[in-house]
């Protein structure tokens, strides 16, 4: 009796496999092969229940006709499900959904050609404008880099008038002599002071 | 049409030799609490395993309204009825309450049964009272 009690049907289940359907042996009851029987039920005689005849006879007649019907009701199913298969594959339902989707599909083509209709005019003003932009831009560039040839020739020129006022200036071999003999009579006092207002002081120290 | 013939579609990986789809209420629940899942699953399968479908619920318990519950899918019962599910007692006797089938015969017995038992009670009780009244006087 004691080696009975894990051999309920339901934990053991859980035990070796949670959730997998694993045959247990149906085990009713607590007691092992060799467990003597109960004090209680020495003399007992298990008797099935007793059986009305009348009612024995009633029941069967309404079994057969419940299963009559039931029979009749599997085979409507079987026939109905059959039907509503055929329908769907071959039948009816099939060219509906066939007829559904292709006016879906020519709708929303229709709707595509549309939409990219507007798109490409849309597309082509943008292009336009930004081709005009372009041009625009060209012509302005083109304008600048003329004004700034013109501006950079004319920066030469100056410079090549001021050289040429400035050579009138210049020391030659021929002016060498006559250009110190100035220097040297003509001698240049730099010994000034200036003050953070810009006063010049030209006195200085007595010289010697 | 009979060339369309129905193939039940394998959902479990087990190949079952002589299995067949079973229409039966699967317990779930607390501790003394019930409640049965009506459910598809194949002959061989635990109780509350793994089912194919579920087409419906029982609650046992009567609710405040002191009602009991319960749901059918009728579309999916047929489909299920049609590729050859068989039903188990409890379910064909819900099943016949509802009016899906027709009524159990057990269903029909029983009430008989209780009716003559109620009879023969209320006969008891006035027999009793006949004789005790008798007694008094």
């Amino acid at each position: 009796m004691l080696r009975a009690l894990s051999r309920s049907p339901a934990p053991v289940v859980r035990l070796l496999s949670p959730r997998t359907a694993v045959w247990v042996e149906t085990v009713r009851g607590r007691k092992s092969r060799t467990d003597p029987k109960a004090k209680s039920k020495l003399g007992r005689i298990k008797t099935p229940p007793p059986v009305d005849p009348v009612e024995m006879v009633v029941l069967k007649e309404r079994y057969t006709e419940y299963n009559l019907i039931l029979r009749a009701l599997r085979l409507e199913f079987k026939e109905q499900m059959l039907r509503k298969k055929y329908e769907e594959e071959v039948g009816s339902v099939a060219e509906e959904r066939t007829k559904r989707e292709e006016e879906e599909h020519r709708s929303l083509m229709a709707l595509n050609d549309a939409e990219n209709l507007r798109m490409h005019k849309i597309r082509e003003q943008r292009m336009q404008k930004e081709a005009e932009a372009e041009e625009l831009k060209k012509r302005e560039a083109d304008i600048l880099r003329q004004q700034e040839l013109e501006n950079y020739i004319k920066e030469k020129e100056r410079q090549i008038l001021q050289l040429q006022e400035e050579a009138k200036d210049f020391i030659t071999l021929d002016n060498l002599d006559q250009r110190i003999e100035e220097a040297l009579d003509n001698p240049k006092n730099y010994n000034f002071a200036i003050d953070k207002e810009g006063r010049v002081v030209k006195r200085t120290a007595f010289q010697r | 049409n009979l060339h369309y013939v129905f193939v039940l579609a394998s959902f479990l990986l087990k190949k079952y030799h002589g299995g067949h789809v079973v229409i039966r209420l699967a317990l779930g629940g607390a501790t003394n609490r019930p409640f049965y899942r009506i459910v598809a699953a194949y002959n061989k399968r635990a109780r509350d395993s793994k089912y194919i479908e579920q087409l419906g619920s029982y609650d046992p318990l009567p609710n405040t309204q002191n009602e009991k519950l319960v749901a059918f899918n009728y579309e999916r019962i047929k489909y299920w009825i049609a590729c050859g599910a068989h039903t188990t007692k409890p379910v064909a006797k819900l099943l016949g309450l509802a009016g899906f089938f027709p009524l159990h015969p057990m269903t029909v017995t029983e009430a008989e049964r209780r009716q003559k038992a109620a009879l023969t009670e209320e006969v008891k009780t006035d027999s009793q009272q006949q004789v005790e009244q008798k007694e008094a006087l």
